[in-house]
């Protein structure tokens, strides 16, 4: 989709998304000649179809995803910087630490199975009574499953 | 007044560009399978992820590299069938490692994540409506797999595909109708029948469907084929059918069914545990006619 404006014959540039609301994304565009401005708010389904793609909308902006980050987020995908697991849950076992270079590989794995792939890897570092999961423990991850 | 075709980009997300970078990820992710053979039907429970197993089992008793991919999603059933139920998706510093059941054939299936207990669910904004964008996710979902893990050089990836004549033919079009650079259809189609009429009938429509692409038909396993008595060992009528529709496409073999396997399957047992059965007999011929078919 893309957006003209009419008097300028120009097209428009994405200045922001807004924070989701209700299933619903703000997403400004501005006329670079004239600076008129004008948001295009997408419908719930709208929203859950270019989800569904697997696209980020908003990839080159700045967009003010830090208030978009709260735990109820329906599209964790879609705005820049946001892919970040929620804090575990109350009532978890014994919280397992991620060194950054763990994280970093962490984030190698398909966003989707990324959580139930980090909840694995931690049991396993677990029951070698680890607290801490590195690159050593990820390599034994490897070795134990036969990669 | 400008229309779409004359404005370069899309004024900021590039939306066009990063479903690009998904397809390049792919294509370099696949960069070193030789095969791509998809094992389908459009009919439920004919036995398409017992024999994908059982081929990919014969088929690297060969020697041959090979990975399977179980693309059903919903209801996956390779993780147990192949041993690999509890095993981890471990991170590398590029990759994720797939999962290898004994005999060293590489597993994806959401069966390992996923407890059997719990339904595969997606984060959605338009709750009740998941009609509107489901298969879409799992297709983008299929290609950040195809994208994300280590295929590494393999002589086949098998696709266990989900029932659904029409799931059938997304996956043609997902793949895309021609491989340039091999000048061939980039995935070959391998279905599964059962010797009845209610099953025929539908698998025929998935040729049907099939067939009005540019996609490589490699033939048909009828499995169910008759049942292995153990007792007297003979193969025994299962279905009783006279006019079973005709395919039109080439039959590479057929299986019987044997309670055996079925335990196997249970159990995550390979195939070699199997012993030397008629039933073990015929998957190896069908693993060979397969062989034969992608020369």
């Amino acid at each position: 989709m893309k957006f003209l404006c009419v008097p300028c014959d120009s097209p428009m540039k994405l200045q922001s998304v807004g924070p989701p609301e209700r299933g619903s994304l703000s997403v400004v565009y501005s006329c670079p000649e004239c600076g008129y401005e004008m948001a295009m708010l997408t419908n719930a389904y709208e929203t859950q179809v270019v989800q569904s793609l697997g696209v980020r909308i908003g990839a080159e902006v700045e967009a003010d995803a830090s208030s978009t980050t709260g735990g109820r987020c329906p599209f964790p995908a879609m705005i820049p910087g946001n892919e970040q697991q929620q804090p575990g849950d109350a009532g978890e076992p014994i919280p397992v630490r991620w060194t950054a270079a763990a994280e970093a590989r962490l984030a190698n794995i398909p966003a989707f199975v990324r959580p139930m792939a980090r909840t694995g890897i931690e049991r396993f570092a677990r029951d070698r009574g680890a607290l801490e999961v590195d690159e050593k423990i990820l390599d034994a991850a490897r070795d134990f499953f036969g990669m | 007044m400008k229309r779409y075709h004359d404005i370069v980009g899309d004024g900021g997300s590039k939306i066009l560009e990063q479903v690009a970078e998904q397809r390049t990820r792919i294509t370099d992710g696949l960069a070193g399978v030789r095969h791509l053979v998809a094992v389908g039907s459009g009919k439920g429970g004919v036995g398409k992820s017992t024999l994908t197993l059982h081929l990919a089992g014969a088929l690297r008793a060969r020697g041959l590299r090979i990975a399977i991919l179980d693309a059903d999603f919903n209801g996956p059933s390779q993780a147990r069938m192949a041993g690999v139920q509890e095993a981890l998706f471990v991170p590398g510093s590029h990759k994720v490692s797939l999962p290898r059941t004994k005999d060293g054939i590489a597993v994806f299936s959401m069966g390992s994540v996923i407890p059997e207990s719990e339904a595969l669910e997606f984060e959605s904004a338009a709750h009740g409506e998941s009609h509107t964008w489901r298969a879409t996710r799992e297709f983008a979902l299929l290609g950040e797999i195809l994208g994300s893990f280590e295929w590494g050089a393999l002589d086949l990836l098998m696709f266990d595909l989900p029932p659904g004549a029409e799931r059938t033919v997304q996956y043609a079009d997902f793949f895309g109708p021609f491989d340039s650079a091999q000048g061939k259809p980039r995935v070959s189609f391998l279905l599964v029948t059962i010797p009845s009429q209610v099953a025929r009938g539908v698998v025929a429509r998935s040729v049907a469907a099939l067939s009005k692409g540019p996609n490589r038909l490699l033939g048909y396993v009828e499995n169910m084929s008759g049942y292995y008595c153990r007792d007297c060992n003979a193969i025994k009528p299962l279905f009783v059918s006279s006019e079973i529709p005709r395919l039109g496409i080439p039959c590479l073999g057929t299986v019987p069914f044997d309670p055996e396997l079925a335990r196997h399957c249970d159990g995550g047992m390979p195939l070699a545990d199997l012993g030397e059965t008629p039933v073990r007999r015929a998957l190896d011929h069908v693993a060979q006619q397969l062989l034969e078919s992608l020369i």
